[in-house]
């Protein structure tokens, strides 16, 4: 139908008049717009809900930092294998490795003028210890057994064993580093670590704070001016909820936000012709993979496990699913994480497939059910991936959809209800030996498959302690292999992460936490 | 009986009614597998603090028990915590329930200016031109999935024309937003006299509205006519037809007797659109009730979920009784009746 052209020029001098178009938003200068999937819901590091990591990382930040090198096409990339000092200047440790003393920079300000001290870093981590959450399985994690102010800008801490975790997990968000003179104003007989206030403020000492919150709608960050660690390009943040991805995806189109989170692949490879937006992507190490419950017949016959591993169809998943945009995943460790190797060696073979069934008393094939959610884009495309290729050789898998809260209590520690299960292998420490024991150890906090291999574990508690590069190396790389033999994982692809920008925005680095960076971005037209 | 009997009685029938839905609520949302414990404590959590937040949630206790001690808080007004939203449920739903309101409200409203006289005036003719168009107008309505129809509004009218605002919200970013009164922007933006925020919201209200309004005038068109054509084959009508009134007269009679049936389905339709709304607020970034509720029922937030159904219960109970009101003063036979 032809629109009449006096029509069209009615129309839009009507919604001039109105004002009802407002030019883009991302013209404004120093100011960053976002479209999030939702607006952060608390702060506190210690109490994850929706929106706080996101929001967290750019407000709360380490004594140390990962290093940066030249990556291959000359921009700057994160080394995981190299820690530098960054809210500490530097630091000492014992001949035993067991006693580190970190000095703080002088003059590092939060928002409301306080300077960070030794006795931030200890009131931080009684806080964690206190709540009982997230901070205390990182401090755990970390070994760390005591943490106690020297001087003004001094602290100890000691470790339970020397570990190579330990450095890694001071870069991170969380313990956060609180400017506990704020938050102990806030603080009540009740409450005596204002952990109620700090759920709906911040007092950090990183490069932003929150300015205002409206639930469901919009959250403002302004820069921390008494941040001392480089001047951000951006003054303000503004973060606006917007669930709807295709929403998102206009927006960024238009010019209206500078930052659209959290885009499907389909749309991520139509946007990359679009020169109206840049799209950063990144081979980052999170694997999406099919688990298997070793403790649950008929997974606990590693023939039926390698049955499977061989029943998969690779390539068709990297075409279909991840539409020849993924990286294949080699291991349970992948780059950039210091160590990774190629211990995955499971290739399509459908007749290898049929013959350990049949070795392992299934000549007829099996009846799987295959539980996946929605907590990642990918999980339904992969289970029905998954499906057919298993087919193939003869295992007939029921794929079922079920809600991301059961996901998470059904394949709780010590609950392991789920026999057969897509997950992402992922985490915010690019530590070969955090990242083994967290998803792969017997006790590991997302060991979501119910691993249970005696070697395996001895190989990363090993790891965790050995001071001996070369040794280390070599446990490292032995531990994977067994995880790889074992195959209660199917390591299929990495999704990789897509941030999508519009074409001003230079500045993006990676970071291991796999979440925006707001400091190192600028918008240069 | 007076109107104060009338109304007493229906919030006698009202309290137990709001009860059974609390109660079946409160069971479905825990039959099921999901367990906001692990969502709450997070992707590192181990067994003792999984145990210790189930234990402060309370949901160690037998389901009963639970559902005992709920009614106790909710009687003092606690509608317990949510934990997506890190707030009590009362602050949430008050933060989110204006925005749905002022969303279904003008739909509706508008959706009722337009669809009652299309209906009324296809009744006159049946199968008229006029009627077999409007016919065709309330079948499309009937037939546009809400979703899509929010992501074309969106393609053609922000992003291809240029003409719509970004939909990102109630209001502009660029414009400072009113202190809130009624939590209505556009009204609070009037009664404050900030005009610029005033036409930020009218204009983000545009593509929204618009949208809603489809969908709620399709079926109010197809229910007006289908009264009013069984009103324009009455006896009454016939017979002042054949007493030769002029036909805005016999309008007049018809309109009259098909008020009360439009007024009762206006009224439902506007509770299911209130239930319905969060797709249209998932599209345009509204940050209603709606979404608010559906987000809720997808993490498991017990609480959130309870008090959201309760709000829908609330709600559709006081529309009820505002319509049976407008019955009440509109139609003698049922103030004879009362």
């Amino acid at each position: 139908m032809r629109i009449p052209r006096r029509l069209l020029l009615a129309s839009a001098a009507l919604a001039a008049m109105l004002g009802l178009s407002a030019g883009p938003v991302a013209a404004q200068d120093n100011t960053m717009v976002l479209a999030m999937v939702t607006t952060p819901r608390g702060f506190d590091p210690d109490i994850w809900v929706p929106g706080q990591i996101e929001s967290a990382v750019n407000v709360y930040e380490g004594l140390t930092r990962f290093g940066m090198r030249a990556g291959p096409d000359g921009r700057q990339v994160v080394d995981p294998a190299r820690i530098e000092p960054h809210l500490a200047e530097s630091w000492t440790v014992s001949d035993d490795g067991k006693d580190y003393v970190f000095r703080i920079r002088p003059g590092m300000l939060s928002p409301f003028g306080n300077e960070l001290t030794s006795a931030d870093v200890v009131w931080t981590f009684e806080k964690s210890n206190a709540q009982r959450r997230t901070g205390v399985f990182i401090r755990n994690v970390a070994r760390i057994e005591t943490v106690e102010a020297v001087s003004r800008y001094e602290v100890r801490f000691r470790l339970r064993d020397a570990n190579r975790i330990f450095l890694s997990v001071l870069t991170l968000h969380i313990p956060a580093l609180f400017d506990s003179t704020e938050a102990k104003r806030h603080a009540t007989a009740e409450d005596p670590f204002a952990t109620r206030w700090l759920s709906a403020n911040t007092a950090g000492f990183g490069a932003y704070h929150v300015q205002s919150v409206q639930a469901g709608q919009q959250a403002v960050f302004v820069r921390n001016p008494g941040y001392q660690l480089g001047q951000p390009h951006f003054a303000r943040i503004i973060w606006r909820e917007v669930p709807s991805p295709a929403t998102r995806v206009a927006l960024v189109r238009s010019g209206q936000v500078h930052y659209a989170e959290q885009i499907p692949l389909q749309q991520i490879v139509d946007l990359r012709r679009d020169r109206r937006v840049r799209v950063e992507s990144v081979a980052a190490p999170g694997s999406a993979t099919v688990r298997m419950n070793p403790r649950v017949a008929p997974f606990d016959d590693e023939r039926v496990r390698r049955a499977v591993a061989h029943a998969t169809d690779y390539a068709a998943i990297g075409e279909a699913v991840f539409l020849g945009v993924g990286t294949r995943s080699r291991s349970m460790l992948n780059p950039p994480i210091p160590g990774a190797i190629d211990a995955y060696t499971f290739e399509t073979d459908y007749d290898r497939a049929r013959q350990l069934l049949a070795e392992a008393g299934h000549p007829n094939g099996l009846d799987l059910t295959l539980e996946y959610s929605t907590n990642w884009w990918w999980e339904e495309p992969l289970a029905l991936q998954m499906q057919a290729s298993l087919a193939r050789a003869g295992i007939r898998v029921t794929p079922r959809r079920i809600p991301a809260t059961e996901m998470t209590a059904r394949r709780a520690i010590n609950v392991w209800s789920l026999p057969f299960m897509t997950h992402l292998t992922s985490s915010f420490v690019p530590d070969p030996s955090y990242n083994m024991f967290l998803t792969a150890h017997s006790r590991g906090g997302s060991n979501v498959n119910g691993n249970n291999n005696a070697e395996l574990d001895r190989l990363i508690d090993e790891s965790i302690v050995e001071r001996d590069d070369t040794r280390w190396t070599e446990l490292v790389a032995q531990a994977q292999r067994v995880q790889a033999d074992s195959a209660t994982f199917v390591e299929t692809f990495l999704p990789g992460t897509h941030e999508v920008f519009v074409s001003c925005i230079e500045g993006f680095v990676w970071q291991p936490h796999n979440r925006l960076v707001w400091k190192n971005l600028a918008c240069r037209r | 009986m007076s109107i104060r009997g009338f109304l007493l009685r229906r919030l006698l029938v009202a309290g137990p009614v709001a009860l059974g839905i609390l109660f079946v609520t409160f069971m479905l949302v825990r039959i099921g597998d999901q367990d906001p414990v692990a969502m709450l404590a997070g992707p590192m959590a181990d067994a003792p603090m999984l145990a210790r937040i189930r234990a402060e949630l309370m949901l160690d206790q037998p389901v009963l028990t639970q559902f005992w001690a709920y009614l106790g808080r909710l009687v003092q007004g606690d509608l317990g915590r949510s934990w997506q939203g890190n707030a009590p449920v009362t602050h949430e739903i008050l933060a989110h329930l204006p925005a749905t309101l002022e969303l279904v409200t003008l739909a509706v409203g508008l959706g009722t200016l337009i669809g009652v006289p299309i209906g009324l005036y296809a009744a006159e003719r049946p199968n008229g031109t006029f009627d077999q168009l409007s016919r065709f107008g309330s079948l499309f309505g009937f037939s546009l999935p809400t979703y899509w129809l929010g992501l074309m509004a969106i393609f053609i009218f922000f992003y291809l024309l240029d003409w719509a605002p970004a939909p990102m919200g109630r209001v502009s970013m660029l414009v400072e937003a009113p202190p809130t009164i009624t939590g209505s922007v556009l009204l609070d933006s009037i009664l404050t006299g900030n005009w610029a925020a005033a036409r930020s919201a009218v204009s983000q209200l545009i593509l929204p509205v618009g949208c809603f309004t489809i969908i709620a005038t399709a079926p109010i068109i197809k229910h007006t006519r289908a009264i009013a054509i069984e009103v324009m084959g009455s006896d009454y009508i016939r017979y002042a037809r054949a007493c030769g009134f002029p036909r805005r007269v016999v309008r007049r009679i018809a309109l009259r007797a098909a008020l009360v049936p439009v007024i009762t389905f206006v009224g439902s339709e506007f509770t299911s659109l209130l239930a319905a709304a969060s797709l249209i607020e998932f599209i345009f970034a509204w940050g209603g009730l709606g979404h608010w509720g559906l987000n809720a029922i997808l993490l498991g937030d017990f609480a959130a979920v309870q008090g959201y159904v309760l709000t829908l219960a609330v709600a559709s109970v006081i529309i009820f009784v505002l319509v049976d009101l407008a019955v009440l003063l509109l139609e003698p036979r049922a103030q004879a009746r009362a």
